[in-house]
């Protein structure tokens, strides 16, 4: 047994160390139930009510990734697929001007559609419905193109989704009957129906499709004259987007702080910078006593530097040791080194003393002696606040593995360093006075010593053969 | 010229003055209305308890540096408490005035003093900038690049039943094993949270406004998944306020009179180690070298500047933090193909090696403590003789 105030510091530290893996474990379990939710199918928060199937429409047709499609949907999706790729491949050859000619067709495209569907009821405005359903030539599905009303705002849908979607619209909407490419504006103009991010196929950019547009004879031939047909718009995806009210407060927002960071570096910035010191040192000679000129926080922050310089010199200690001198030279060379070291481990000793001084005068006082939470910082405090974050750009899924993995591993050793010297601290010196139980001590305190709690020691009894 | 323009600048500052304080009463946090401040100003008592409450929710979570704490659970702490804080986060941060410490601690006096103590905070440092990039709403998927900001945040505090009695070496072990498998299930955790961040960068590719970022976030997605069903009204409404938090790092504990002892302790096993590895080998030299002739002083002349010039480099890199060179605080990640060179933002692949090479550090850093234990311990084992000490496999 340790004794107790022994114990008590170190369960303290432990069960530290334990609080912090915890909390943040928790932050990335909130963090996993998030992402995992927007990955899942988007299910509609209520059914709509004037719809004429609308529940077993949207239950119908939720294309959750749990439920296998079947061997036959596969193929027609991989045919379709496939047929889309190529189609895309032959536009992107042909036309590049098309994309503004695209995008103007677009905006009186939506705009015939806005007009021909404002006056059929619509849901609540914050809710963008819009639904495009590809036709597959050989069955026939229909399309049903509803943009939203007012906001630009469409969905993203893979081959698949419409697919399915176009099944089952078909399948549950008997009144409006098999069409081809006419719009129904009453009939999927309110139907929220669940929607899944996917992953794109080729990568285009596109808009908002053509209400009407050619599907069939272009998507099989390939040729010039279906190509043509096809650069008149052909809806290869939707693209969601972030509603205007939040880009523009998202661009109002980023315009504010770059103006405040420029405020920074205008002329008016000395005189205010002036004022300050100013008023800073009337403060400080109109206190009582002499101030060291040392805070807390920064005779804190020094220590840590010291610390950082203990390592760093250790190091150097520790390359020039191991390193075999070849000549005289180096040798020379290395024996400066090592008085260098020398000398500066002594100032930063003397250094260390001078603070402790400095915090132990300041410790007298009305001031009322309380630990401050915070911890100095390895960074050096007092950097600018960080306006905008940067941007860290990564290429692959694995690359961000890698980069969180080792960040990981830093923050691990980074404790694991601490409570190693903790732990020499406190168990070091109890192995040194004989005790009860001292075998089994110091074979714990090796293993959680040495091994980091790994493994573990033999002791054996050399008994002398009688 | 100066002196009609110093005079311009009053009249045009002390009519700026209201709007100021109205300005300031907006953005700090439970911001007390400018008639507080002016009450203030002529050191009512009726305006102290709203001061000592705004110093109190301005330091506290600037005593880590700006880091943003999390709510405090349950009722706010009460004014002795509140007091108490502000007084040893203003004394530790050097505020120089001790009429501060004299005020009461019920809070109910002092408010002149406060408003300085204010002044002299805003003086000293941006501590409105800090306050609004803590509260600003975070929209990218963000990654703290250095921990500066994680470390400072200490964390609700926990509620913990204090081991008071002595407690059994094995509850250590056990304690060290716990922790051991939490570290690996939270990377089981990280590793799987990446995946689902690729992919919803790149599902989402294409639809964002801005062109350099190129797709959404989570938060953005979010955003978008709830707007369109209809749930929220608002934009504000919908940016989750946790959706990225600074993730956390262990906290240093409190630095009490064990952090002296540390480093000191350190820096004084190192100077024995310097001094006993220098020591012989300038004893050996000179006996070499007593000999020689003057030309081979301007060679040690040479070597000696060399070798000034690396010590001095290297006592650089702590005493400038080290840190200036790496980047600072969070960032927001942003997946992009093809690497482009040319644009703004770091590169995955350099953090990585920065983590790399941090990484190789710190492993050197604690197999050197581990091995100084074993000698120690193989030290204070040897006293007993009788024994035979098994090494673990696997060395």
């Amino acid at each position: 047994m340790l004794p107790a105030d022994c114990s008590r510091r170190l369960v303290a530290e432990l069960r530290d160390a334990l609080d912090a893996c915890a909390e943040r474990q928790r932050q990335l379990e909130r963090n996993l139930r998030v992402s995992r939710r927007l990955l899942r199918t988007w299910e509609p928060a209520e059914t709509p009510a004037p719809q004429p199937t609308p529940a077993p429409e949207t239950s119908g047709e939720a294309p959750s990734p749990e439920s296998t499609p079947s061997p036959q949907d596969l193929k027609e999706l991989e045919l379709l697929t496939q047929a889309l790729e190529k189609a895309v491949r032959v536009r992107k050859g042909i036309s590049k001007t098309g994309e503004r000619h695209k995008a103007l067709s677009l905006k009186s495209g939506s705009a015939a559609i806005s007009a021909t569907t404002a006056s059929a009821p619509s849901r609540a405005s914050g809710q963008a419905s819009c639904r495009v359903s590809e036709t597959k030539p050989p069955r026939g599905i229909q399309q049903t193109v509803v943009p939203a009303r007012g906001l630009p705002e469409c969905r993203l849908l893979s081959v698949g989704d419409r697919t399915r979607m176009g099944r089952g619209s078909r399948a549950t909407k008997p009144g409006p009957g098999p069409r081809d490419q006419q719009i129904p504006p009453s009939a999927a103009l309110q139907a929220p129906e669940a929607f899944t991010l996917k992953e794109k196929g080729a990568d285009v950019d596109c808009w908002l499709p053509q209400p009407l547009w050619k599907p069939c004879s272009g998507l099989e031939g390939g040729s010039p004259q279906s190509a043509a047909s096809l650069s008149t718009g052909f809806p290869d995806r939707i693209l969601l987007r972030l509603p205007m009210a939040y880009r523009k407060a998202a661009s109002r927002n980023s315009r504010l702080w770059a103006q405040l960071s420029s405020t920074q570096t205008s002329d008016s910035v000395d005189a205010a910078a002036t004022a300050k010191t100013q008023f800073l040192q009337k403060m400080q000679m109109t206190s009582g006593g002499p101030g060291s000129g040392l805070s807390a926080a920064a005779v804190e922050a020094e220590v840590g530097l010291l610390r950082t310089a203990c390592s760093l010199l250790r190091r150097r200690m520790e390359e020039v040791l191991s390193a075999d001198p070849a000549d005289c030279m180096q040798e020379y060379r290395c024996l400066l080194t090592l008085e260098g070291l020398q000398a500066i481990t002594e100032q930063c000793l003397h250094r260390l003393q001078e603070l402790r001084a400095a915090v132990a005068g300041q410790q007298l006082g009305p001031w009322p002696v309380g630990r401050r939470p915070g911890a100095s910082l390895p960074c050096g405090g007092g950097t600018d606040p960080i306006w905008s974050p940067q941007l860290l750009l990564y290429s692959s899924t694995q690359e961000l593995q890698t980069l969180e993995a080792l960040r990981l591993r830093v923050a691990m050793l980074d404790q694991q360093i601490h409570l190693e010297k903790v732990l020499m601290a406190e168990l070091l010196p109890l192995v040194g006075t004989q005790g009860p139980h001292w075998l089994a001590l110091c074979r714990a305190v090796h293993s959680l010593l040495c091994e980091g709690g790994e493994r573990f020691l033999t002791v054996l009894r050399d008994e002398p053969a009688d | 010229m100066g002196r009609r323009r110093r005079r311009v600048d009053r009249g045009a500052a002390v009519g700026a003055l209201p709007e100021a304080i109205a300005a300031l009463s907006r953005t700090l946090p439970a911001g007390p209305s400018p008639e507080i401040f002016r009450r203030a100003k002529f050191d009512r008592p009726e305006a102290a308890p709203a001061l000592w409450q705004l110093l109190f929710r301005v330091l506290s979570p600037l005593s880590a540096n700006g880091a943003s704490a999390p709510p405090a659970q349950g009722e706010p702490p009460s004014t002795e408490a509140q007091v108490r804080v502000v007084k040893s986060e203003l004394h530790s941060q050097g505020y120089p005035r001790r009429a501060l410490a004299q005020l009461p601690e019920d809070g109910s006096q002092g408010s002149r003093e406060l408003l300085l103590a204010l002044a002299w905070l805003l003086a000293r440092g941006p501590l409105l900038e800090r306050l609004l990039a803590q509260t600003r709403v975070r929209l990218g998927d963000e990654i703290p690049l250095c921990e500066c900001e994680a470390l400072a945040s200490p964390g609700p505090p926990v509620p913990r039943v204090e081991a008071d009695g002595p407690v059994d070496i094995r509850h250590l072990q056990w304690l060290m094993g716990k922790l051991r498998f939490q570290w690996r299930k939270l990377i089981t955790s990280q590793q799987e949270q990446c995946a689902l961040l690729g992919k919803i960068h790149s599902y989402t590719r294409g639809c964002h406004s801005d062109r350099s970022l190129g797709h959404l976030s989570v938060a953005e997605t979010e955003l978008l998944r709830d707007a369109e069903g209809g749930r929220q009204d608002t934009v504000l409404g919908t940016c989750p306020p946790e959706a990225s938090q600074p993730t956390f790092v262990p906290r240093i504990p409190e630095k009490g009179a064990g952090e002296w002892e540390l480093v000191a302790r350190e820096l004084q096993a190192l100077q024995e180690e310097l001094r006993g590895a220098a020591e012989p080998r300038r004893a050996a030299w000179e006996a070499r070298v007593g000999g020689w002739g003057p030309e081979w002083s301007a060679v040690q002349r040479a070597s000696r500047e060399a070798v000034g010039l690396e010590l001095a480099a290297l006592q650089r890199a702590w005493e400038r933090g080290g840190a200036a060179a790496q980047p600072h605080g969070p960032c927001r990640l942003v997946k992009s193909d093809a690497g482009a060179s040319g644009g703004p933002g770091l590169r995955a692949a350099q953090v990585i090696e920065v983590l790399r090479s941090r990484e190789a550090c710190l492993e050197a850093v604690l197999c050197q403590l581990q091995r100084q234990c074993r000698q120690e311990l193989a030290r204070l084992a040897g006293a007993l003789p009788g024994l035979i000490w098994i090494l673990p496999p696997g060395r």
